[in-house]
């Protein structure tokens, strides 16, 4: 049934709402209010699984199923205000698995990943660039960094989470972000 | 990792755990030591190249056209959120009329929005709906605008909410319990307005 239609509140439009309204609301069947969480979030779960990727061609996949888990699941989230960064793990989650999926058809399928699909004029234009450079050493990292850099930077997630996430200790967790933001220093003070 | 005499006996590993904690409480052997200084700098500018990155990427990511917001959308499907059936008597003995509990959610929010200034979260129907004549509770959790009078939000909820159950069902409506979970800030534009130049 489409909502009836009522005097728009102006001061307060859906785009607007808070996190935890938007996330109860979808829980309790509102798409409209889902849909902007998917429009509010959806470039940063694209930006992160194209990070772990390293293509364009599999994100989209990635991402839709990342927000079909999170319809299905949105019930069972507590607190609604930390709906970004759940968002964020599930979407970690499923790159995750899709390269460990690639990984397996490995023997079989020897092509290579596609080149990072970066590669338009504007983005060639600014290679050199810090955040370019940037790009090239997060890319570099070892597999374990990278991911703990990019929940904690990315997600933000909390230690506890990552740890959590990544089944490691929290300690574990502290020594690879550390170890992540020395060589990720160490590197960008070459570029200077 | 470095001698940590170079960073005043801290270790790299504390100063980037000293930094994720915003740097309280302050510490002042770190604070006051110009080698953790450059490193804990150092640090700060790699997040702030990191996030004009990803801002860059996130743009560029949402100037995209829209079909995967739409192809998401369709994937999706309200019967998880359908809930129990509500029966709504009818003249004809044959007929069977009923609205689900997921519809009814769905009517309470938008008279909700009807009330400017508090928004309706997830809302409850407690007691055996599917029971005509059944005593229903109805629970609904809202937000409110901050600077707004609370109780008086909630009785023009109240009432609304009251409306729209008598026209749209025949719950027996015993009670309706708003709880005010959080107040919001009045709508300011995104922050990607405010980043052109």
């Amino acid at each position: 049934m489409p909502p009836t239609p009522t005097r728009e509140p102006v001061s307060s439009p859906l785009e607007s709402f808070p996190d935890q309204v938007l996330s109860d609301r979808a829980a309790d069947g509102d798409m409209r209010a889902f849909e902007v969480l998917v429009r509010r979030y959806g470039p940063l779960m694209r930006v992160y699984a194209s990070r772990v990727l390293g293509s364009n061609d599999e994100m989209d996949d990635v991402v839709q199923e990342s927000f079909i888990t999170a319809w299905q699941q949105l019930p069972t989230l507590e607190n609604g205000a930390a709906v970004k960064s759940w968002l964020m793990r599930i979407v970690s989650r499923k790159s995750v698995d899709r390269v460990r999926a690639r990984r397996q058809h490995v023997n079989i399928d020897l092509t290579d990943a596609p080149a990072p699909a970066q590669q338009s004029p504007h983005r060639l234009a600014e290679a050199g660039s810090q955040t370019e450079a940037l790009t090239r050493v997060l890319a570099e990292l070892p597999e374990d960094q990278r991911r703990c850099w990019m929940l904690r930077e990315l997600a933000e997630c909390s230690y506890g989470e990552i740890a959590a996430e990544l089944e490691i200790p929290v300690s574990t967790v502290r020594g690879l972000l550390a170890r992540a933001r020395k060589t990720l220093l160490q590197e960008m003070e070459e570029w200077r | 990792m470095t001698s940590s005499d170079a960073l005043a006996g801290h270790t790299f590993e504390e100063l980037s755990d000293y930094l994720d904690r915003d740097r309280t409480p302050a510490d002042p052997s770190i604070e006051g030591s110009p080698e953790c200084q450059t490193a804990l700098n150092g640090m700060q500018r790699l997040r702030s190249v990191h996030r004009d990155l990803l801002l860059k990427d996130a743009q560029r990511e949402s100037e995209r056209e829209d079909s995967w917001v739409s192809s998401i959308l369709q994937h999706i499907s309200l019967e998880a959120r359908a809930g129990r059936d509500i029966p709504i008597s009818h003249s004809s003995p044959t007929a069977r009329l009923s609205v689900t509990e997921g519809a009814v959610r769905g009517i309470l929010r938008a008279a909700g929005d009807s009330v400017p200034n508090i928004i309706v979260g997830r809302c409850h129907l407690d007691g055996d709906v599917t029971e005509p004549g059944a005593p229903i509770t109805v629970r609904v959790d809202a937000t409110v605008l901050e600077g707004e009078i609370i109780a008086s939000l909630a009785d023009q909820l109240r009432e609304a909410l009251y409306a729209a159950l008598r026209q749209h069902t025949e719950l027996a409506v015993e009670a309706i319990d708003i709880t005010i979970r959080d107040l919001y800030q009045p709508f300011v534009p995104p922050a990607k307005a405010s980043s052109d130049e």
